[in-house]
């Protein structure tokens, strides 16, 4: 084993075992799970036969293996961006709900307004868990 | 008029603050300023004035205050109409009020006010062909017909406040409350009111490049909707 691919094997072995080490991952879906976990073999298959990669390459009609890499590379990426923008979107859009509430309670606590006739506040679409995907 | 709550949103505008919630208590005794997150002795001021200080704990951006304090006005006792109103200064109580008398007829549920109907004393040239631009392209986007998008005097019923919801926190909730209009249905009529551009509400009023940023979320948004 050459000395680069046995830091890639560490490097990724690391990420993995933080992966499963996080508490907080339950709320991930199988499917993303499962699709990681390919990815990292996937990503061990090129680390050890650089010459696999080149061939998938020139069936899909790319000249080298490391373009084609770059191209995925690229396009998940972009993917990530994207997502976690909506996703930090939503974080904000939670935040300011809960700040709002804040400030009206305080305020009607302070000057003793009566509440709002009791009301069920509705939940807007899109706000719990899981739902990620769908804006 | 004891059914008419002013919604000021306020960031930052010690100075000024102060006489507008003045004006304000002229007509009506809710005047209900949010402050958002201000770093200036703001929220001082509106305690020191009278209003109702409704306190964001975080800064976070004109149309988040304005929801806000629709929300805290909703609870005010036997307040039914609503103004939204421009803390530095520009709008003119009187209009406001103008506004809420039109809420009376039965066939409107919004009025908003118009610079372009109406004298806008001190803008500048280069200002009024930006918002002229900033109309056609809202126009084209809601299919809410006005002469005029960006301007932060309004006066709504019950209707429109128990149902209004705005999320974009930033500049960009004036194109979303138009969008909203078009949406929900609100029957909607547009006054000319004076826009008083003074020196200090240049220097607080949103930089012309901003429009950019608005005219982009506005299309992202009409996308993301389908």
């Amino acid at each position: 084993m050459i000395i680069v691919q046995l830091l890639l094997v560490a490097a990724f072995a690391a990420v993995f075992l933080y992966a499963l080490r996080s508490r907080t991952a339950h709320g991930v879906s199988a499917t993303k799970k499962i699709a990681f976990m390919t990815f990292m073999l996937v990503v061990l298959v090129a680390v050890f036969s650089p010459r696999l990669v080149t061939e998938v390459a020139n069936t899909v009609g790319v000249g080298r293996g490391t373009d084609l890499v770059l191209y995925l590379l690229a396009v998940m990426f972009c993917f990530y961006v994207v997502n976690d923008y909506l996703r930090g979107q939503e974080a904000r859009n939670q935040v300011h709900k809960l700040a709002r509430r804040i400030a009206v309670l305080e305020a009607q606590e302070r000057y003793e307004v009566t509440r709002e006739p009791a009301e069920v506040p509705e939940r807007a679409a899109g706000t719990h868990q899981g739902a990620d995907g769908d804006r | 008029m004891r059914d008419v709550a002013f919604v000021v949103p306020v960031y930052n505008e010690a100075s000024v603050i102060g006489d507008v919630i003045a004006d304000i208590l002229k007509v009506t005794p809710y005047a209900v300023c949010v402050n958002d997150g201000s770093r200036d002795g703001s929220a001082a001021e509106i305690v020191k004035a009278g209003a109702f200080l409704v306190d964001h704990p975080i800064n976070m951006g004109q149309g988040a205050a304005l929801q806000t304090g629709i929300e805290f006005a909703r609870s005010l006792p036997g307040v039914n109409r609503f103004v939204t109103f421009d803390a530095d200064g520009q709008h003119l109580v009187e209009d406001a009020m103008r506004m809420v008398a039109l809420l009376d007829d039965d066939d409107v549920d919004i009025v908003l006010g118009s610079r372009f109907l109406g004298a806008s004393v001190g803008a500048s040239r280069a200002k009024k062909a930006l918002l002229r631009a900033a109309v056609a392209f809202s126009n084209l986007t809601s299919g809410v017909r006005l002469t005029d998008a960006h301007n932060g005097l309004r006066a709504f019923n019950r209707h429109v406040a128990d149902t209004i919801e705005i999320t974009a926190p930033d500049m960009t909730h004036a194109s979303e409350i138009v969008e909203l209009i078009a949406r929900n249905g609100y029957r909607y009529r547009e006054v000319p009111v004076t826009i008083h551009y003074t020196e200090y509400s240049r220097s607080k009023g949103q930089a012309s490049v901003n429009a950019l940023n608005i005219a982009v979320d506005t299309l992202l948004r009409k996308v993301g909707r389908q």
